[in-house]
């Protein structure tokens, strides 16, 4: 048997009445660490015991309106603000859209929050306590009433405690002994914890290997919806038409929107089968600003940002030394500069060798812009001082 | 209330009662009530819009009685179904409300025989030839006709008035004899009839009020009537409570079943909130012009305002007002509340029925004024009158229901 330490002192009650009086009792002497201990909730203990409001409310509150807030906030900050995406031509940010999300925010908040401060005010959980070694302390959850006053009390005192309890009715007052070490967890308690949580992990270990191992079964599908997605994919057959192709073919007599391409120059970049010197639009600065964004975005990675085939890819080739690659051609070259302007926007829209089609990518007004943004490069390539702004000259010198 | 055995014999072997002077105040509500009447359809009539005015004032008057009486229904099914202990002493009070369903028949009974006439001011699909030249209307003319829709509003009241007399039949009876079965059959009886007064109030709803624009339709504008009837019920409730807790029910009725009740309306005006919101959020989003054009009339020519006042004083304001149970818990506050609520429900079946004055389902701007506050009155009077008539022949609380030490003692935790 290890050293104690008085830990309180405990009165038993017989009946819910006469604990009841002695709460009070209790109360109006000023004692603050002390608790009642009874086999069903007892109303009016509370007052007796003179038991403030708990904060817990007010903490609900502002969980609550931090799930408001919050949600309000994430939902502006996703859908009009980071990546404004208009969806079925409502305003990016419009509140009857987020209110169902804050409301559900306001309640997840305030829920989670009430249910983890129960336990954290309650100082839950707790694995001992210093009443369990009393065995009389088990008629507490059968038939028996208990008060226990704590030593750590500022009011305790062994004599003058013991005999309030006393006077109060009580059938039994005892001290309450609790030892001085021993407190700590035992080690088959720390065993188990870290068995449990190794074991936990071994379904997410399964399931993770699962997906990511060869193997000549079939896969684990966990999100079905998502590895077998109701569409038809390219080429795929359908038994929904009579040819059997889930493609359409355009419908005899129509042009798709956008397809019509009566005007040749525009379109192919050619005239009467030639290809066509000059621009079929206006050229503007604008344009070429235009120009320069699309070019920087599709063109650069392989031509390189001042169009000579010093992109990233290119150079990455070439550190790799791949042999088949085909170097992307120095935009600037001079066989580049005599094409017509039609013969470049042809190559956008057509490729050419290994530089596969952008007609995709590009739309048609986007491609004379990136030609005209090409013209701009190829003349700066022979640029001489002549070229730079009398005012100028003298910050490159 | 201190129970003991003593106090539960005492009370019922004398029940509390309302006092000598009741019946003097019934009869004097209904005088007056009659002559805010007569006032009111005085000056409708002599109106600009003349008998349209009229009976869109009266209809909300009417459904204003017919919605408490029909959360007093309401109220006594849900007891009887959850088998509640707290409300036993509240509930007579809820019964004498539920009872008030004949007189409720009788206020819609001019509405209804209007409309069996072919006076297209109220219902504008009992225009038959404008009913069968509307493309949507034509439709629907096997519903909406005059002989279905007297048919339907009888089925209604009869099937309400048999659901409130077999429970305030059983509970009155059981004041003389005593017997707990009467309770444990109430609570049999209380699922399904619970499922009828869901149905039957749903379609009364469409039927009364939906079907003003005939063109319009919303699935949940039943449950959006019944939220209205739940908020009004516990607003009349504790209004009933403090007016008898400063007689008969002097320490019958505490503060834990204000505390109750208290929170009853928090949750309705929640409800209702919740409820109204989800009929705007589905037609806002769709923005299909047939389901939109019942908001577009209440956010035009003055309705807006209307709006804003329900969206505001119907659910964000009282919200915050009912938040807090020291509000619950004090008479004055609650007693406040419970009127301010009741006001607001008037407002919210104002802005129901009077926007489609202007004739088959259009809109006429914001027609409101002292013809209409004369005949809610004077409606709300006279069901004053009768409800305190019919009142003083029972006692004001089951007297001998089993649960009743249970509603005495109950405390909140």
């Amino acid at each position: 048997m290890s050293e104690t330490r008085t830990f309180g002192i405990v009165a038993e009650y017989g009946d819910v009445d006469s604990v009841m009086a002695a709460a009070r009792r209790i109360r109006d002497a000023g004692y603050r660490r002390w608790d009642v201990h009874t086999p069903f909730p007892v109303h009016g203990m509370d007052d007796a015991m003179g038991v403030r409001p708990t904060i817990l409310p007010w903490i609900t509150l502002g969980a609550g309106l931090s799930g408001l807030g919050l949600s309000i906030l994430l939902q502006w900050w996703t859908n009009a603000h980071d990546y404004a995406f208009l969806i079925s031509g409502k305003p990016l940010f419009s509140l009857p859209a987020n209110i169902p999300v804050a409301f559900e925010s306001t309640i997840l908040f305030a829920a989670v929050t009430t249910f983890l401060l129960v336990f954290v005010l309650n100082g839950l959980p707790r694995f001992y306590h210093p009443l369990f070694r009393m065995a009389k302390f088990k008629k507490a959850t059968d038939d028996r009433f208990f008060v226990a006053i704590e030593a750590r009390d500022e009011k305790f005192d062994p004599g003058a405690t013991r005999k309030l309890l006393e006077s109060t009715g009580a059938a039994s007052v005892e001290i309450c002994e609790e030892p001085l070490d021993g407190q700590v967890l035992p080690g088959w308690v720390k065993f188990v914890g870290v068995l449990g949580i190794t074991l936990a992990m071994i379904p997410l270990v399964v399931a993770y290997r699962a997906r990511n191992a060869k193997t000549d079964t079939p896969r684990l599908h966990l999100v079905g919806d998502m590895d077998f997605q109701p569409k038809y994919k390219t080429q795929a057959a359908s038994p929904l038409f009579a040819d059997g192709r889930a493609m359409r073919p355009q419908v005899d007599g129509t042009i798709a929107r956008g397809e019509l391409r009566e005007n040749q120059h525009l379109e192919l970049g050619t005239v009467d089968g030639n290809f066509a010197d000059g621009f079929p639009v206006a050229v503007t600065r604008e344009l070429m600003e235009r120009g320069r964004n699309r070019f920087d975005i599709y063109c650069s990675v392989c031509h390189g940002y001042g169009g000579q085939g010093d992109g990233p890819v290119a150079l990455r080739a070439k550190e790799l030394g791949e042999g088949a690659f085909v170097a992307p051609t120095d935009l600037t070259d001079d066989y580049v500069k005599k094409q017509p302007a039609g013969q470049i926007y042809a190559t956008i829209r057509n490729g050419i060798r290994t530089m596969p089609s952008y007609a995709a990518q590009i739309p048609v007004a986007d491609r004379w812009a990136i030609v005209l943004y090409l013209r701009a490069l190829q003349r700066h390539s022979d640029a001489s001082i002549a070229d730079v702004p009398l005012e100028k000259r003298e910050e490159i010198k | 209330m201190k129970v003991s055995p003593e106090n539960i014999i005492e009370l019922s072997e004398r029940p509390p009662r309302l006092g000598e002077q009741a019946p003097a105040l019934g009869r004097r509500a209904l005088v007056v009530g009659c002559l805010l009447l007569i006032a009111g359809l005085g000056l409708g009539f002599s109106g600009h819009h003349g008998l349209a005015h009229v009976l869109h004032a009266w209809l909300v008057g009417a459904t204003f009685v017919l919605s408490i009486a029909l959360g007093g229904l309401f109220f006594v099914i849900l007891q009887h179904l959850t088998a509640a202990g707290w409300s036993v002493v509240l509930r007579r009070q809820a019964e004498m409300l539920a009872s008030l369903i004949p007189w409720a028949a009788a206020l819609f009974l001019p509405l209804v025989v209007v409309t069996l006439l072919g006076h297209a001011e109220l219902y504008p699909w009992a225009d038959h030839a404008w009913a069968a030249a509307d493309p949507v209307v034509s439709k629907k003319i096997g519903y909406l006709n005059g002989i279905f829709f007297t048919i339907r509003m009888a089925l209604y009241f009869v099937v309400w008035y048999e659901l409130t007399r077999w429970f305030v039949r059983n509970s009155v009876a059981q004041d003389r004899d005593g017997d707990p079965q009467r309770t444990v059959r109430m609570r049999r009886s209380a699922a399904p009839g619970m499922l009828v007064f869901a149905l039957t109030s749903t379609f009364f709803a469409f039927d009364a009020l939906m079907s003003l624009d005939p063109h319009w339709f919303s699935t949940i504008f039943g449950v959006y009537f019944f939220a209205g009837c739940a908020v009004a019920v516990f607003s009349t409730l504790i209004l009933g409570s403090l007016a008898l807790e400063r007689g008969p029910l002097q320490r019958i009725v505490t503060v834990e079943h204000y505390h109750d009740l208290g929170k009853w309306l928090f949750g309705m005006v929640f409800f209702w909130g919740y409820i109204a919101f989800s009929q705007y959020v589905l037609i806002w989003y769709a923005d299909i012009p047939e389901e939109t054009i019942w908001y577009k009339h209440r956010l035009h020519g003055g309705w807006q305002y209307v709006s804003a006042l329900l969206l505001f004083g119907h659910l964000l304001v009282p919200f915050a007002g009912l938040l807090s149970r020291h509000v619950k818990r004090n008479r004055a506050a609650l007693g406040f509340w419970a009127v301010y609520m009741l006001v607001l429900h008037l407002a919210d079946l104002l802005w129901l029925v009077n926007p489609t004055i202007g004739g088959h389902g259009e809109s006429e701007g914001m027609v409101f004024g002292l013809t209409d506050l004369l005949l809610w009155l004077g409606l709300a009077v006279t069901s004053f009158g009768v409800f305190i008539l019919r009142a003083q022949n029972q006692p004001l609380i089951p007297a001998r229901d089993p649960r009743l030490d249970e509603s005495l003692g109950f405390e909140n935790q």
